[in-house]
């Protein structure tokens, strides 16, 4: 059926409405899409923008980072300064970057290239750093506390001329030094927040080159120390030497009587001989008298000379004193030589040395001390196995023990020496039945300059010696004594393995 | 309100009962926005309010009735407009689960001022599933719909009841979702 003109009129206005309400809703639309539009294209402009900020910021960041990895490493002054100038000039964009370092307001010749040069190149230019100078104030004695710019003038000289800018600091180095750090921009004009950066990154370089200062210092420091530890090792070494020339001193007089005794006798039985011999020559000129005279001997007459002169009894004690003579000399010889091997100070360096040679070699030395009033009762056998030693600090250590032992055995006594052995430590036994020690000797027995012994009779540094030197062969000590009853030290050294 | 709802309502309106009875809506609830509606520009949600009423009062429906139709009827239209992700679910249990955390979040970066609706789930059971719709606007029937636009979507029968309703005087809306057969 057909709409009505009413109806009609009706349904277009309906459409017409609905057109008008898309027609607005599109415009709506258009507008909300360029609102859009435009927020989005100012969103990218803002994010670009903010991509170039962190662009910049990693770039300081990245800067600064390495700066900082520099001045914290264990590169040298010398290879921090080069790396911050190039560090510093690649990040500043700069074309051209040096160091110098002043004394006293004069540059120091360089030794290694100086001049950095974009992109990473370093030359030497003395026509560019005589220029480059200049502008630098090194006649202040003081050192800048900021990054300072200068302008370079347009009628500077050939070598700086299309810079515009100078950009330096300085900073101090050991003995009154100065070192320049200087770059040299084309640009119109210079970043200032790239300024800022290179602030904070001097800070940086700042502690790294005291931190270095320091090191050198700390350096310096420590070989002083192991001067003094050298000279306090030297000083050691000496003492236990002197101590060991005054023991020796003590020892001298009995040594000296050890001497004499076989000197004394030798010298009488070379007089002996002196007659001897002359008889010898007298019986030579009788006979060589008797040949001239009748051109002949006969025996009768050969033995009535001998008998005058009692030839056998000279020959048969000519023997004996030679003997005797010869023995004399071998005492002598044996005493000193003892005496070279306990004087000789040694490097200290331990060897596989027989203990049992050491400790019988200390009692000849020490013999003259023990022979009168004492038994010495050595019961040390011949098969004892070799310890790691220096024979000469050992045998002054026993000598040490002996004489003590004598010490404390004024009125006599037995000394006796003996052994174990374990499978780990030979342990040797110095025993005394003299007057012993109380505690408080006891706890003071190896400290230096204690004695009991009268004013200028001991050191009061012969065990304490002792001690250290067995210390240092790691010998454990062990004393017990009780007094009135005697003394007995123990060591123990242990047996190479 | 997103204008796209508004879009949507026009378009139901549009198929279900003409242009001409959205026409005389638009004539009697005379609106701030003259009816004139772009799916990004936003609305006043009274706006809503007073077209669903008209409706209601012309067509003789509950409110009710007029949003669970409604909501049965947007569930496609949305699907359309969702992201990706929404396209994937198959059960009607995982898509509820998945709105809040899949795509809404979507639907967040489109549209970061956009008042979602949150679910609270509180109870699973093999066939059933409870939540918690909280939402300023209220609109827990249209919600209803949509659940049985979604049933329509993976296939499946679903008994949808409200067990708790702030309109029947409680305290919150529960809607509880039952598989059948």
């Amino acid at each position: 059926m057909a709409k009505s003109n009413e109806e009609l009129e009706a349904r277009i206005a309906v459409l017409e409405r609905k057109i008008e309400r898309e027609k607005k809703a599109r415009v709506m639309s258009e507008q909300h899409l360029e609102v859009h539009s435009r927020a989005l294209y100012e969103t990218n402009q803002s994010l670009q923008t903010s991509l170039a900020m962190a662009k910049k910021k990693q770039a300081e960041l990245e800067f600064l980072r390495q700066t900082s990895g520099d001045v914290s490493s264990d590169i040298s002054l010398q290879e921090l300064i080069t790396n911050t100038v190039e560090l510093t000039g690649q990040f500043f964009s700069v074309e051209c970057g040096m160091f110098i370092v002043t004394q006293n307001g004069q540059a120091l010749e360089s030794k290694v290239d100086n001049i950095w040069r974009a992109p990473n190149e370093w030359v030497s230019d003395k026509a560019f750093l005589k220029q480059a100078t200049q502008f630098l104030p090194i006649q202040q004695q003081e050192c800048l506390s900021m990054w300072l710019v200068s302008a370079i003038d347009e009628q500077s000289s050939h070598a700086l001329s299309g810079f515009k800018w100078i950009v330096f600091v300085n900073f101090e180095l050991l003995g009154n030094k100065i070192a320049w750090l200087a770059f040299f921009s084309r640009a119109e004009y210079l970043d200032e927040e790239a300024l800022s950066v290179l602030s904070t990154a001097r800070e940086h370089l700042l502690s790294g080159i005291t931190r270095r200062i320091t090191d050198v210092s700390i350096r310096k420091r420590t070989v002083e120390l192991q001067d003094t530890v050298n000279r306090l090792e030297q000083a050691k070494r000496q003492l236990i030497q002197s101590e060991k020339m005054a023991s020796l001193g003590q020892l001298a007089a009995g040594v000296a009587h050890e001497i004499n005794n076989p000197v004394g006798f030798i010298r009488s039985n070379l007089e002996m001989l002196e007659e001897y011999l002359q008889d010898y020559q007298q019986l030579h000129e009788l006979i060589s008298k008797q040949i001239g005279i009748s051109g002949q001997l006969d025996a009768a007459q050969y033995q009535s000379l001998c008998e005058n002169i009692d030839l056998v009894y000279i020959q048969q004690d000519s023997e004996d004193l030679l003997a005797s003579n010869l023995e004399g000399l071998d005492r002598v010889k044996e005493i000193v030589e003892n005496l070279k091997t306990f004087s000789h100070s040694g490097d200290g360096k331990l060897d596989k040395i027989d203990i049992k040679a050491c400790i019988e070699g200390a009692l000849k030395i020490a013999w003259n001390a023990l022979k009168y009033e004492h038994i010495v009762d050595n019961l040390l056998p011949d098969d004892l196995p070799e310890v790691l030693g220096n024979i000469g600090q050992l045998q002054q250590v026993f000598v040490n023990l002996f004489v003590n032992a004598a010490y404390a055995m004024l009125k006599g006594g037995k000394l006796t020496i003996k052994s174990k052995l374990t499978p780990r430590v030979l342990l040797v036994e110095v025993i005394d039945n003299g007057c012993g020690m109380d505690q408080k000797t006891l706890d003071q027995l190896f400290t230096p300059f204690f004695t009991t012994k009268p004013i200028g009779v001991g050191t009061g540094l012969g065990l304490s010696v002792s001690y250290a030197i067995l210390e240092s062969h790691n010998v454990h000590t062990q004393v017990q004594s009780t007094v009135g009853k005697g003394t007995q030290f123990s060591l123990s050294f242990p047996l190479p393995q | 309100m997103k204008g796209i709802i508004f879009v949507k309502l026009n378009q139901f309106v549009d198929e279900l009962w003409g242009d001409e009875f959205w026409d005389e809506l638009l004539q009697d609830a005379e609106l701030p926005s003259d009816g004139i509606y772009t799916s990004v520009a936003t609305y006043d949600d009274a706006e809503l309010f007073t077209l669903v009423g008209l409706i209601m009062e012309k067509k003789g429906l509950t409110g009710q009735q007029a949003q669970m139709a409604f909501g049965q009827w947007m569930f496609k239209q949305l699907l359309e407009a969702a992201p990706p992700e929404a396209h994937k679910f198959t059960d009607v249990f995982s898509f509820l689960y998945g709105v809040q955390d899949v795509i809404h979040v979507e639907v967040k970066k489109l549209n970061p001022e956009a008042i979602l609706p949150e679910f609270e789930f509180i109870e699973e059971t093999e066939n059933s599933l409870s939540f918690h719709y909280l939402s300023p606007r209220k609109m827990c029937y249209f919600c209803e719909g949509i659940i049985e636009g979604l049933a329509d979507h993976t296939g499946q029968k679903v008994a949808i009841e409200q067990t708790e309703c702030e309109h029947e005087g409680d305290a919150r809306c529960v809607i509880k979702v039952t598989k059948v057969g």
